[in-house]
This record gives C-alpha cells, sequence and structure tokens, in this order.
C-alpha cells in the first residue's frame, strides 16, 4: 500500500488512491471473496479456479486445512473437521444441545461462556474456526490482488442476533480483518441486482441458504435501500432439506442407527447430491453404500416435492409475518430477489413466485449474489467512489429489552426499529445506600425471560448512596450501524458516570480474544509489535488524509484563523511523529489531533445537516402553498 | 434549521411547520437527504469522534422519523412540546362508554380464539374485520386529537392520545393472533 501521498496543495487527496476492500459472505456451507476491479465486481477464486470455498475447517495434527481440502475428512475424521460452523456462532452449549440435536461435535468443559470443540489440535471456539476461513479468503484476496487489504464487508443473516454478530466480528478480528460493516445479506443481493438504480418500489429478498432463512422486505428509493422488515429462521435452510431427504433415504434402505457421524454424512451428502440433481432432471439414480448396506433406487421431483413441502411452507409463513411487519400487502412488491444455493430447487421457486404473485430475479448465481453485493459495498466504504449516492439503512431483526420483576422482558428498542438507535431507560434503587444494581439485557419478542435469548447482564457500579428510590440511573442502549449493542449508564443526580461491567452471556470477552490473538503462532511477539505499529501508522494516514479533505472544503467557512493555526500545529506533530517506530507518539499524535479538531468536526455535521436541508427548502418550497422556513 | 441537532425539534430538524398534519413524503425525502450527509456509512474511515457524532446523529434522526411518521408518538411528542404530562402509567379513569367499547372488542377476540381452537368459522376473515373496525376508530380518535389540538384544547387532546394508544395495542393483539392461528394452520 502507498503510504505516501502526493497532492496539489489544496486539492483533495482521496480521489487517487485505490484502496483494497473486499466483501465476504461467510456462508454456513460455503464462503466467498469477491472485490471491485476497475469498475467490474468479481468473486475470486483460489488457486485451482473455484470460486466457492466450503466452509469446512479440518484441524489435522499440526496443520489446519481449510476449504476442499477439509470437506474431503469430514466423513473419515468428523470429529477433527468442522463444517456448518456458523450454526454454532454466537450460541451458548445450551442452545447447541438443544436447537441442533443433529450436531455432531464433542464439545470441552469449560469456564468460558463460549463453547469449545474438542479437536486433535486442541479445544476450538466457533469464532476461532471462523476466522480460519476469514484468514483464507483474506489470503486468497491478497494474493489474487497483489496488495494488503484495507477493510471488508462482512455479511451476516438480516436474522443474527447481537452475540451472533459480535461473534462474527469477533473472528474477523482473529483473522486481522478491518471490518468495514456487518451487512444483511439480503440487502447485500439487493445491492448486487443493481436495483439500487433507477428503481423504486418495495421488494422482497428470499434468502434460503444452507442454514438459514432470511426474508426481508426493502423500500428502494433513488439510491437508498431501506429495509423495512426481516424475519425468517435461524435454523432453516438447505441443510435441513438434506436432512429430510437423508431421513427418507436411510428409510428406504433400511439403516435406522444414524448415530454414526461418518455414517450420517455419507447419508447427508448422498441426499445433497440428489437434491442437487433434481434441479436438472426429473428423476435420479440413487446408489447408497454405507455401513456395509447397499441401496439403489430412485427419486423423482414429485417424492422431493412431499418431503420439503413442509419446509418450504415454514418459510413462506415467515414471508407472511415480514408483510405485515413492513405493513405491505404481496401485490406491493414489485420483484423477489432469490439468494442462496437453496432456491435453486425448483419447488422452492414454484411456490416463492405463487405466493408473491410476482417475478422472481435469478439472473446472478445464488451462491454469489451475496459476495458480490457486500463487495459493491465495500467499495463505496473504502471511499472508493466518493460521488455515489447508494446508502442502505437498516433496521434491527430482533427487539432488546431488560429483565423487569417477575422473569418479564419489558422491551425498550422494538424489531425494525431503524439503526443506529439510541433509547435511555431510567431506574432506581430499592435499598437505601445502594451503589450498584445488575441490569439484564435480552433479545427477543416474547415476554418471558426464558422465552428470549440473554445478551448480557450488566453491573452497574460506583453511584453515591441515596436513600431507596431517590437515584435516577438512565441507562442508555445504543445501538450501532452493524446492529451491535452498546451499553452506559449514569446516575442523573449526581452525574456520575456509571462504570458498566458487560458480561456477555455468549461472547468472547476482550481478554479471551486477546490471548487467542498472542497464542496464535501467526501473531508472535515481534508480530503483534510490527502489526501494532502498522495499525497505527495506517491510522495516522487515514486520519490526516480525511483531515486535509476537509480542511479543503470547508475551513475558511467554519474555522477562524486560530483555531486553523492550532489544527495545523497538531497536525504538523502528527506527520512529524508518523513515520517513527514509536507506537506511543503516533497513537497520542493522533489523539492530539483529534482533541484539536472537536469543535470543527462538530460544526462540520451540523453545517451538512443545514445544507441538506437548504438544499430541499428551495427546491420544494418555492412552488408550494405551505408556508414554511426551513431556515428558521 | 437549529444550531444543535441533537437537542433539536423534530419537525423543525425536518423543515416542517409544528402541526399534526405531516406530510409523509415529504417526511420520508428530508429523511433520506439528512441520512445522506450523516449516516455512520459515509464515516466508515473517519476519525472515531467523527463516527461517534455520527451515530449521535443518526440515531437522533432516526427517532426523529419514528415519531413523526407515527400517529400516536407524533400526537405525544406534540403534547410533549407543550409541556404536558404524557405518562398515563398511573391514571386509571376514562370515558365508560368508551370502556364498554374495549371490553366487548376484547371478548370478540377472546371469542375468535377459542373459535380456532374448534374449527369452526373462518378466524382470520374475521379478524380481518376486527382490524378494520379498530383502524377506522383510530382514525376517528386521531381527527378527534387533530380538532382538539389545533382548537387549543389540550386536555382533550390528552384523552384521545389515551384512546388512540388503546386501539394501537388492539391491533398487535390483533397481528399477534393472526400470526398465530397462522402458525397453527401451517
Amino acid at each position: 500500500m502507498a503510504l505516501i501521498q502526493i497532492a496539489e496543495p489544496g486539492q483533495s487527496t482521496t480521489a487517487h488512491q485505490h484502496r483494497l476492500a473486499v466483501g465476504i459472505d461467510l456462508g454456513t456451507t460455503n464462503s466467498l471473496v469477491a472485490t471491485v476491479r476497475s469498475g467490474e465486481v468479481d468473486t475470486l477464486p483460489d488457486a485451482d479456479g473455484s470460486h466457492l470455498l466450503p466452509s469446512v475447517v479440518h484441524y489435522a495434527g499440526n496443520e489446519i486445512l481449510v476449504g476442499s481440502a477439509a470437506l474431503q475428512h469430514s466423513v473419515s475424521d468428523p470429529l477433527n473437521t468442522i463444517v456448518s460452523v456458523k450454526r454454532l456462532m454466537g450460541r451458548g452449549i445450551d442452545d447447541i444441545n438443544t436447537d441442533d440435536a443433529h450436531h455432531l461435535y464433542e464439545f470441552a468443559e469449560t469456564d468460558s461462556s463460549v463453547p469449545r470443540i474438542k479437536t486433535r489440535a486442541g479445544n476450538v471456539s466457533a469464532i476461532e474456526v471462523s476466522a480460519e476461513i476469514l484468514k483464507t479468503l483474506k489470503r486468497r484476496a491478497e494474493n489474487a490482488l497483489g496488495d494488503e487489504l484495507t477493510g471488508a464487508v462482512i455479511t451476516v443473516p438480516a436474522y443474527f442476533d447481537d452475540a451472533q454478530r459480535q461473534a462474527t466480528k469477533d473472528a474477523a478480528r482473529l483473522a486481522d480483518i478491518k471490518v468495514l460493516r456487518l451487512l444483511n445479506e439480503p440487502t447485500a443481493a439487493a445491492v448486487a441486482y443493481g436495483l439500487d438504480s433507477g428503481n423504486e418500489g418495495v421488494i422482497a429478498v428470499y434468502d434460503l441458504g444452507g442454514g438459514t432463512f432470511d426474508i426481508s422486505i426493502l423500500r428502494l428509493n433513488k439510491g437508498v435501500f431501506e429495509v423495512l422488515a426481516t424475519g425468517g429462521n435461524s435454523s432453516l435452510g438447505g441443510d435441513d432439506f438434506d436432512h429430510e431427504i437423508a431421513l427418507w433415504l436411510s428409510a428406504e434402505a433400511g439403516i435406522d442407527d444414524l448415530r454414526d457421524p461418518a455414517v450420517k454424512r455419507a447419508i447427508m451428502q448422498q441426499a445433497r447430491s440428489a437434491k442437487e440433481a433434481l434441479a436438472e432432471h426429473e428423476s435420479v439414480d440413487i446408489d447408497l453404500d454405507v455401513a456395509g448396506t447397499r441401496w439403489q433406487g430412485a427419486i423423482d421431483r414429485e417424492k422431493l416435492k412431499e418431503l420439503l413441502l413442509p419446509l418450504v411452507k415454514k418459510t413462506l409463513m415467515s414471508c407472511r409475518r415480514a408483510l405485515r411487519d413492513a405493513e405491505v400487502e404481496n401485490q406491493d412488491i414489485s420483484e423477489v430477489v432469490m439468494v442462496g444455493g437453496s432456491t435453486r430447487v425448483l419447488i422452492v421457486r414454484e411456490m416463492v413466485a405463487e405466493f408473491f404473485e410476482c417475478e422472481l430475479l435469478t439472473g446472478i448465481d445464488p451462491d454469489k449474489v451475496v459476495a458480490t453485493g457486500a463487495a459493491l459495498q465495500a467499495d463505496v466504504l473504502a471511499g472508493n467512489k466518493p460521488d455515489d449516492e447508494m446508502l442502505l439503512l437498516d433496521v434491527i431483526p430482533l427487539s432488546l429489552g431488560i429483565e423487569t420483576m417477575g422473569g418479564l422482558v419489558e422491551k425498550i428498542i422494538h424489531r425494525n426499529t431503524a439503526i443506529p438507535v439510541a433509547k435511555a431507560q431510567d431506574f432506581t434503587t430499592y435499598k437505601d445506600g445502594q451503589t450498584a444494581m445488575a441490569v439484564h439485557v435480552l433479545q427477543g419478542e416474547r415476554e418471558l425471560v426464558s422465552d428470549c435469548r440473554s445478551l448480557a447482564r450488566f453491573e452497574l457500579r460506583g453511584f453515591p448512596p441515596q436513600v431507596a428510590g431517590a437515584a435516577r440511573i438512565r441507562v442508555t442502549f445504543q445501538v450501532d450501524a452493524d446492529g451491535l449493542l452498546i451499553v452506559s449508564a449514569r446516575e442523573e443526580n449526581s452525574g456520575v458516570e456509571a462504570s458498566v461491567d458487560v458480561k456477555p452471556s455468549y461472547g468472547l470477552s476482550d481478554n479471551e480474544i486477546e490471548t487467542m490473538l498472542r497464542d496464535s503462532i501467526e501473531h508472535a511477539e515481534d508480530d503483534m509489535h510490527s502489526r501494532s505499529l502498522r495499525e497505527q501508522q495506517v491510522e495516522a494516514e487515514r486520519v490526516l488524509e480525511a483531515l486535509d479533505s476537509a480542511l479543503a472544503v470547508d475551513a475558511d467557512q467554519l474555522l477562524s484563523a486560530e483555531e486553523k493555526e492550532k489544527i495545523a500545529d497538531a497536525r504538523q506533530r502528527l506527520v512529524e511523529v508518523k513515520s517513527g517506530a514509536d507506537i506511543d507518539s503516533i497513537e497520542s499524535g493522533i489523539k492530539q489531533l483529534e482533541a484539536a479538531c472537536e469543535d470543527y468536526v462538530a460544526r462540520r455535521m451540523n453545517s451538512n445537516i443545514r445544507s441538506a436541508m437548504a438544499g430541499h427548502s428551495i427546491d420544494e418550497y418555492s412552488d408550494s402553498t405551505e408556508n414554511v422556513d426551513a431556515e428558521s | 434549521m437549529p444550531q444543535d441537532i441533537l437537542n433539536s425539534n423534530f419537525f423543525e430538524l425536518f423543515g416542517l411547520p409544528v402541526s399534526y398534519d405531516v406530510d409523509l413524503n415529504k417526511v420520508q425525502q428530508h429523511y433520506m437527504a439528512l441520512q445522506k450527509q450523516v449516516h455512520p456509512d459515509k464515516f466508515a474511515s473517519a476519525s472515531d469522534q467523527e463516527k461517534r457524532l455520527s451515530m449521535q446523529h443518526t440515531s437522533w434522526i432516526n427517532e426523529a422519523q419514528a415519531t413523526l411518521k407515527d400517529p400516536v408518538l407524533r400526537a405525544l411528542y406534540l403534547l410533549k412540546l407543550k409541556d404536558l404530562d404524557i405518562n398515563f402509567d398511573n391514571e386509571t379513569t376514562m370515558d365508560a362508554a368508551f370502556l364498554m367499547h374495549q371490553l366487548e372488542m376484547r371478548e370478540r377476540l377472546e371469542d375468535i380464539r377459542q373459535k380456532d381452537t374448534k374449527h369452526e368459522g373462518d378466524p382470520l376473515a374475521e379478524l380481518e374485520t376486527l382490524a378494520k373496525e379498530v383502524k377506522t376508530s383510530g382514525e376517528e380518535m386521531m381527527a378527534g386529537f387533530n380538532n382538539s389540538y389545533q382548537a387549543g384544547e389540550l386536555d382533550d387532546a390528552r384523552e384521545w392520545v389515551r384512546k388512540l394508544q388503546f386501539m394501537q395495542k388492539a391491533k398487535k393483539e390483533i397481528n399477534t393472533l393472526i400470526a398465530d392461528i397462522e402458525d397453527a394452520l401451517m
């Protein structure tokens, strides 16, 4: 990456450099990486030319295999070969035991809230397994493009809760990938179809992947994507199709014991290939030979339909609910974008088209469509297309609430609220002299704590002792653009900021992540140092670049001569230290420059908002009869 | 336009007159124009401070939009601007005729719920009818609020909002029941 930029004084420096940013579809069954090169978006193949990376990680004695190489071991060594790890992301051991009965691994006893799978190479969490997949994709991108990665947009199912999103972000951190944004898969798909340009209207994105089903209702308007509602099922997908077919297959073949993982996987693979073949043919022959049993037979589309009908109906049920949440009717939907390998199954297409009474968009390979959209968004976020109008407005998929008396959940932020969003809630004490309180945050739609997902428990401490009921503790729940929750608390009478001690119910603590980073061979001591130094240098460049282009635009309007000088001094100090090897002084240089710019940045934000509204007042109100003064 | 966006009046922020009647198209247009300036995606490579400001401003604009769009939240907000207490938690008295009507509606809802298990009639169609009635009543209450508000009879306006909230709750219960019945049918 070019670290020194040469630009004419006063000229914007942002347009000169193309930053390598990628979109990553971290899928249950397969993962992909895509990028925009010379205006064209492509998924990137590995050395053998295959674009899909099976989301499989095999822990051999002293090496870790990812992708097809790992997949080869899934039958012979299932306990050390992790498939469909996405289903375990952000999940506790209890979820895994109840929801995903057909999971095949041994879990280690651990103090951490994050379950760890026993493998030959030690105990690994789902986050670490995902990080291996991400590292492989990162290497693939850097090799293909001959440059260092600036950042990535990583997609997640719209239905993912906070813990699952956080786990995905943690995996990226372990893989040393800067996340520009977590993007919902359906939104990415709509972007891939270029539905942002020119289109106005309401569309649906039907995304049936290997392990998850998502339905999203989006409104498009002049480059802005607004998610109106999302719904779905985080444990329903093509794997369940395979499972249904496998059950039928084993019954036909007279194999009633599926407990042996190797037998089960062999039958699942047979089921999957039969399903795929039926997209092309009316009927396929099956020759099953496992565990000493040989069965030869056939399956046709009619039979497949019968087996899958209940599952497809389940997806349509979610569709109906999403339409209701979005307050639109079937007929309002102008197009349905089909995403995910499972939408190749004909019965799925038939039933979806019938349900929405409209045309399906199937032109882009349903396996690549999400990565493609993510890459387009990554290109915009990395600043490669400064004039792009595209904007993705998203909603929170599940309500956030807190536990109240009697094991009930009080909702604080309702599902399908536009994010980012902040909501404040006041609490008080129930005992004299109480200086701490516990808050339990949950996510879900149900009324009982036991029916919702526990996200985190917070301890608020350090507020001054008062009589019972006198303290007013305002807790602010902020959900960021990635759908992640940040909590802060403050005692209003004294103004004391209470410290928030977060214990994520199913996430890794910062310490755990640090330890993992240190433990991994790729991040030995020296490496850690040079990595931090490089990070700070890049950060310094980024800050300077952003500042210079801002100053070029509006320094004269927004800053006095004195303020300009103050900023210029801080800027100069950072320029002087940034090429050195002292991490701390670069860091403090950045901090000081940011402090010097504080007022300026705030003024810019306000000025942008004002000019946006002023523009509107001119073109809209001039021939309007209403007497509105937008400048007031 | 207010100097301090984060303490601004939602109507002013969206360049609209302070009124219960709002042009929802304009709300939407202005919302998009504002988002294009402040959304965190516009600050993906900016400093942490700018990211934080962007998040705060976008949150505020999102709240403004949600408030202006929703007939109940908008009404409550107008009352709040007039410094009226809009916490109804401890108020139990209410127009008797209205309460009777509410009770009847709840009984009908309960009947439909019972029927569903016995498979008689078409519960979904009945719920559809009930939903339409609730919608009509809700619209009457909005008009009632607007008249009282415009006439400066704020206590009356406040009472209309209380009733409107009942209708909103009824609508939610109907939707939940529809969803439950659909689930059972699958």
